[in-house]
This record gives C-alpha cells, sequence and structure tokens, in this order.
C-alpha cells in the first residue's frame, strides 16, 4: 500500500542555513531586549514593507513569527493560557494570546528576549482583530501605533486604483519623518533603493524557487519546507544576508533538480494547500501526507507575505510605490476571494495537483471565512478532489491527531483508487 | 472454502465481519469497546469465527477499520471506516449514492458511486452534537435505555425546541423541559430532531442524492430514521446489517486484497 511509503525526511542546507540566520536574527532581538541593538518596529507579515525598516537601520519584529516559532516547540499553551486568565477569550486568535502572554511573562520567548517596541506598525488592515492587537500592545508598552490603511482589492479585476495608490504613498510620505525620528537618521533615498534592490534579487530567487515545484517531481515541499523559507523571506528581505540565502536555496534546489530528487524517495500524489499550518503538530501533520507519499507542490500560505511567483518584483527604481503595490496588490491576503480561487485553481493546474487541502484555522476566522463555500467550488465546479480539514495554528488544544488522521486517510484511499481506476 | 474479516473498531461498539471467497457474510459480531481497544478487536474477531464455526487460521485476511483500526493487530491493512462504509452499502445496494453514517462520536456523509467508490465527504469536527453520544446522553437524563428512546420520540405530539445542540448542555436544556412539564414523548421528538437537522446540514454539504442510506449505530433508532426522513424529505434505506457496514466494507476490502495478492 502507498501508505507504507518509505520514510526519509528531506533536510537540506538550506534548512541548516535557514536555522543560522534566524539564530542570527533572535540574538539581534535579544541584544535590542537589552537596549544594545537597533530600535525595533513592529509589523505584520501580510504585504510587509520590510524595507523602509532595513532602510532606516531598524530591527523588524513581527510577532506572528514570534508567535509560530514559540507554537512549533510546542511552548506556545502555557502563555495562551496566561492571556485567558486574564480575560482574552477562548474564541481569540491564539497569535494574539500567545503574544499577549508572552508580554506578561516579561517577554522571554524560547527562542529569544524580544524588545518592546518602538513603533507599531500595521501594514495590513484587513484583520480587525490585529487592528486591536496592536491597540492592546500600545497601551501596554506606550509604544506609539501607525495605522496604514491600505484598501482592500474590490474591484472586479483586483486592480488597485490610481487614487489608492497615491492614498497609500502618501500615507509612507507621513511615516517616513516617523522612522527618521525613532531611528535618529535622516532618510536616505539612496540607501532605501539599495535595500530595495536586494529585495528584488532576493524576490527574483524565491520566485524561481516557488516555479521549480512545477517539475516532476517537485525538488521540495511548498508547504513544509517552504515555510522553512519564509522566516529569511520576511525577517532578513533586504539584506545582503538574506539574498544570499536565497541565491544559495535556489542553487542546492537545482542541483535536486538534476539529480531527479524530490523530499520523499517517491511522489506519489502532488497535492496543492490551502490555509495556516497547524504549527504545534507541523511534523505530525506533515507525515500523515509523507506515509502516503503525498507531496505539496503549492501553498497559498506561503504567499501571504507576497506573490512573487505570479510576478511581483521590488523596483528600485521605484522604490516607495513598489512598496505600496507590495501591500496592496502582491500579497494574498488583501486579494478577494475571486483572486483567492484562480490562484488555488493556478496552482492545481500549472503545477499539475491530484487534489486540494483546505486546512481550516480556528484561530483565524478572516483566513478561514470562505473555505466551506471554496470546497464546494473546486469540489463540485471544477471536480477537483477536495479535502477540508480543521484546527488551528497555534493553540495544540484543536488539533486531534485521531480525527486528522482518519480524515486525510480516507481523502488519500480515495485519491489512491481514482489513480488506480485512471491508470486502469 | 477461503474468508476474510473485517474488523471494526468504533468509539463505542466494536464490530466483526467474516465473509467468504464470494463476499457473502457468514458472520457478524458487536461487543461493547470498553477501555482495552486492542482486546476488544480480537474479542470480536474470536467470536466471529465461532460463529461461523471457523479456525482462525482459515481466515486468511483481515481488515482493520474505525477509530481503532490501529489497534486491529492481527490486520493485514488499515482502511478508514469512510471507504468501509461506502464499500459495504454499495454490496447490498448498488443504487446508494449518499450514505448518512452515524456513530457513536462521530457523523459523516459519504458521496458514493455505484462501485462504492468514495466522491466526497464531510464529518462533524470537533463537537458531538449530531452524533449517538448526544442521543445517549439525553437518554440517560431521562432514565431510559438507547433502545427505547426512538421508539417513543415517534409519539410526540408537540416536539420540544432544545436551546442548545452541545451534547453537554442537552442536560440541563432537558431538566428544564421536565420541570416545565413537557412530555417524555415531546422532549425526545425534539432530541431527534435536533440530531437530525445537524446531520442533514452535514449531508447537504456533499449534496443530498437518492438513494440515501444511513448506517452506523445509529441507524437502529427508529425515530432517528423518522427524523432524518422528515429533515431530509426522501426514504431513507437502512439495512438489516446497517450497524455492520464499516466491518462488512473492511471484510469485503480483505477478500479483495487477499485475492489480489493470491494473483
Amino acid at each position: 500500500m502507498a501508505e507504507n511509503a518509505e520514510k526519509r525526511n528531506y533536510r537540506g542546507r538550506l534548512h541548516d542555513l535557514q536555522k543560522d540566520l534566524m539564530n542570527d536574527y533572535f540574538d539581534q532581538m535579544t541584544r535590542s531586549a537589552n537596549g544594545e541593538g537597533d530600535p525595533s518596529v513592529y509589523l505584520l507579515i501580510s504585504g510587509n514593507p520590510v524595507e523602509l525598516l532595513r532602510a532606516f537601520d531598524l530591527l523588524p519584529i513581527y510577532p506572528e513569527i514570534n508567535a509560530l516559532q514559540t507554537a512549533v516547540k510546542k511552548k506556545a499553551l502555557p502563555f495562551i493560557q496566561k492571556a485567558e486568565e486574564i480575560g482574552y477569550s477562548t474564541d481569540n486568535c491564539a497569535y494574539v494570546k500567545a503574544d499577549i502572554g508572552l508580554y506578561f511573562s516579561g517577554n522571554q520567548a524560547p527562542m529569544a528576549k524580544v524588545p518592546p517596541p518602538s513603533l507599531l506598525l500595521t501594514n495590513y488592515v484587513g484583520c480587525n482583530v490585529y487592528l486591536h492587537w496592536w491597540e492592546h500592545l500600545s497601551e501596554l508598552t506606550g509604544a506609539p501605533i501607525f495605522d496604514i490603511d491600505i484598501p482592500f482589492l474590490r474591484t472586479p479585476d483586483g486592480e488597485p486604483r490610481p487614487e489608492d495608490i497615491q492614498y497609500v504613498m502618501r500615507q509612507l510620505g507621513d511615516l517616513i519623518p516617523i522612522l527618521e525620528r525613532i531611528s535618529g537618521k535622516r532618510y536616505d533615498p539612496d540607501r532605501l533603493r539599495e535595500v530595495v534592490e536586494l529585495s528584488r534579487e532576493t524576490g527574483e530567487y524565491w520566485a524561481q524557487i516557488k516555479l521549480l515545484t512545477q517539475l516532476r517531481p517537485s525538488p521540495f515541499d511548498a508547504y513544509f519546507d517552504a515555510v522553512t523559507m519564509m522566516g529569511p523571506l520576511y525577517a532578513l528581505r533586504g539584506t545582503k544576508e538574506g539574498r544570499d540565502y536565497f541565491r544559495d536555496a535556489y542553487l542546492e534546489l537545482q542541483q535536486k533538480v538534476a539529480q531527479h530528487e524530490g523530499p520523499l524517495p517517491e511522489e506519489k500524489y502532488r497535492l496543492v494547500i490551502e490555509g495556516p499550518p497547524p504549527w504545534p503538530y507541523l511534523r505530525t501533520f506533515r507525515e500523515m501526507f509523507e506515509r502516503w507519499g503525498a507531496v505539496f507542490v503549492a501553498s497559498s500560505y506561503s504567499t501571504v507575505g507576497g506573490l512573487w511567483e505570479f510576478g511581483f518584483r521590488h523596483d528600485p527604481a521605484n522604490p516607495l510605490e513598489s512598496v505600496a503595490m507590495h501591500m496592496l496588490k502582491w500579497n494574498l491576503t488583501n486579494r478577494n476571494f475571486l483572486q483567492r480561487y484562480a490562484q488555488l485553481k493556478s496552482y492545481v493546474d500549472e503545477w499539475g495537483a491530484d487534489g486540494l487541502v483546505i486546512h481550516s484555522v480556528k484561530s483565524c476566522r478572516l483566513f478561514s471565512a470562505g473555505q466551506g463555500d471554496m470546497r464546494e467550488y473546486f469540489a463540485r465546479q471544477l471536480g477537483v478532489p477536495t479535502l477540508l480539514v480543521e484546527s488551528d495554528l497555534e493553540d495544540q488544544r484543536y488539533f486531534s491527531p485521531a480525527q486528522m488522521r482518519t480524515r486525510i486517510d480516507a481523502f488519500m484511499e480515495s485519491l489512491e483508487h481514482h489513480k488506480l481506476v485512471s491508470h486502469g | 472454502m477461503l474468508y476474510r474479516a473485517g474488523v471494526d473498531v468504533g468509539s463505542t461498539q466494536t464490530k466483526a465481519v467474516i465473509v467468504d471467497e464470494t463476499g457473502t457474510m457468514v458472520a457478524k459480531v458487536l461487543v461493547d469497546t470498553g477501555s482495552n481497544v486492542v482486546k476488544a478487536a480480537e474479542r470480536a474477531f474470536v467470536q466471529a469465527a465461532e460463529q461461523a464455526g471457523l479456525q482462525r487460521e482459515q481466515v486468511d485476511y483481515v481488515v482493520g477499520t474505525g477509530y481503532g483500526r490501529f489497534n486491529v493487530t492481527f490486520g493485514n491493512d488499515q482502511i478508514t471506516e469512510i471507504s468501509c462504509h461506502a464499500k459495504g452499502i454499495a454490496h447490498v445496494n448498488p443504487n446508494v449514492r449518499t450514505v448518512i453514517d452515524i456513530g457513536g462520536q462521530d457523523a459523516k456523509a459519504i458521496k458514493i458511486d455505484e462501485t462504492g467508490d468514495v466522491k466526497d465527504f464531510v464529518m462533524n469536527d470537533k463537537c458531538a452534537a449530531g452524533t449517538g453520544r448526544f442521543l445517549g446522553n439525553s437518554a440517560e437524563v431521562l432514565n431510559l435505555s438507547l433502545d427505547e428512546i426512538g421508539e417513543r420520540s415517534l409519539q410526540a405530539k408537540v416536539p420540544v425546541r432544545l436551546s442548545t445542540v452541545c451534547t453537554v448542555f442537552v442536560e440541563t436544556d432537558i431538566l428544564s423541559h421536565l420541570a416545565l412539564g413537557r412530555s417524555v414523548e415531546n422532549i425526545l421528538g425534539g432530541v431527534h430532531s435536533a440530531v437530525a437537522a445537524r446531520v442533514v446540514a452535514l449531508a447537504r454539504r456533499v449534496g443530498v442524492e437518492r438513494e440515501v442510506a444511513l448506517t452506523g449505530g445509529v441507524s437502529r433508532n427508529v425515530g432517528m430514521v423518522h427524523a432524518l426522513e422528515k429533515h431530509l424529505e426522501v426514504p431513507i434505506y437502512v439495512s438489516p446489517d446497517a450497524h455492520f457496514m464499516g466491518a462488512l466494507g473492511a471484510a469485503l476490502f480483505a477478500n479483495e486484497r487477499a485475492i489480489a495478492v493470491a494473483g
């Protein structure tokens, strides 16, 4: 049976390098927390404008990354419970609770001491809960908030209107003096261009990497291995180290392509996945698919921070405008449903997938809203075998291994049957 | 003659079925799962072999299914109950296109084709509303056995409207209806209707196509069959072996695989 596929974990140089780079980044966080490093600015993953911070030598802090790193280490629950003791509802986003609980536990995360923010930047307003998260942090730390109001893509063609772009550009103009004040550095357009050029090169490598999974076998898992690369993509974009990492990763993966090597000994099924991973059970969740020889060739979650594989590049000739376009147009979460459907459909078609898995998370109603319709659209209208499973991205109490496994096994059994029938 | 078995280890009950090479059922056994899942699987299998008058060795292929499928330590393969219920029902009634399976702790709707191939399925998630447990808790509060609640629910004249679908809070809900002087029959009518509404919502997510079959432990409850028919507005097919459908499907898979292995 397929489910007894031989187990071999893919762990390449890109995994080890990622670990080293992220450890350095976390060390910078600890130094900043101890008053020795650069001032920190908190920002959100969705379409993150990290270039603006790098141009002022400000340290970007993503509370979402801190929360998920804590969850991967299965250390998030005490923080979540701390927040619930204070009064946060069980239905609240668990990223928020893990972060607030962390604050009330002295900001000592498993991988770093988290510095207090000098500024709380909202670069994504699609999530109302996130806005309140920043307000709570502002109340607790006294740090100012700067809201960048990013209009949602609401036109049928999914293009931002010219006035939307101007509106965001004007707000970036207002943000610059604040960044000057916090960093104590003058705005230097040449420096920003330099950072944006590094981001452009990073994006180029990342886009090429993500297109490699169209090949058979896919040289890496575009969900479980791709999330490894997302840390450097967001935390280190706009730096030489970040750019070099993606260049090295691309070269390593090209070698794997040349050797016809994938993450599993045999690629039996190619799947697309929608939704954030169940971080506390990442390994378990991965094994549930690996045992069937299933590889994810594309994931929408890895495009929350940017849609490079669909053509986005930062532009050093128009640095501020390309940062604005990143936030407006070139990230998954600011897009409308039809665009999200189209993206998944192109993954199924162009990446050659056998089915779609939707992982719906309790924490994020924003992400999960509409996934029932999405399931129906793919299963009924397009005839793509589709599985919808539910757990959470942060709170381990919502992941039931036995229930999860039954659903995945049943889905894979039916895919196996389809394959047997269609191949005679 | 060679024989094959399917053992369906459910949360509440464990079922074992033995079929001969032609796929004819020669034994079916039902035991309570209890706390030792491995032993329950063993017990059900041994009893089924006895019932058929077979030595253990005469059963050359066993498939485990149900949530405890990996506890069928003597099994050759494990296959989910979703595939097995589909397989079983297609064997006893090839006209079925939608299977509703209500067990002790889960409920599922499965869409199948004439060969029993699973086209789509949905299951309840993280909540026992709409499962056998909801009925079990309700029966317990009313001090009735599971076997009698279905029949009595049919006598409801004005079924109550429960204020909750929560399997835990339904108990206080029932007590408050009793305090208001509502009859046991009317309360049971409400209980069955609440479960039916929940299950029908699940079934509509895969799309209800006739014929519709009910399988799993709850299929023995006539009140539930009636309530589902009322909510779905279609007749429901219930096989005399509906409770054993998962085990039967597993035994049929065992038979197919044993034949394939033998070449």
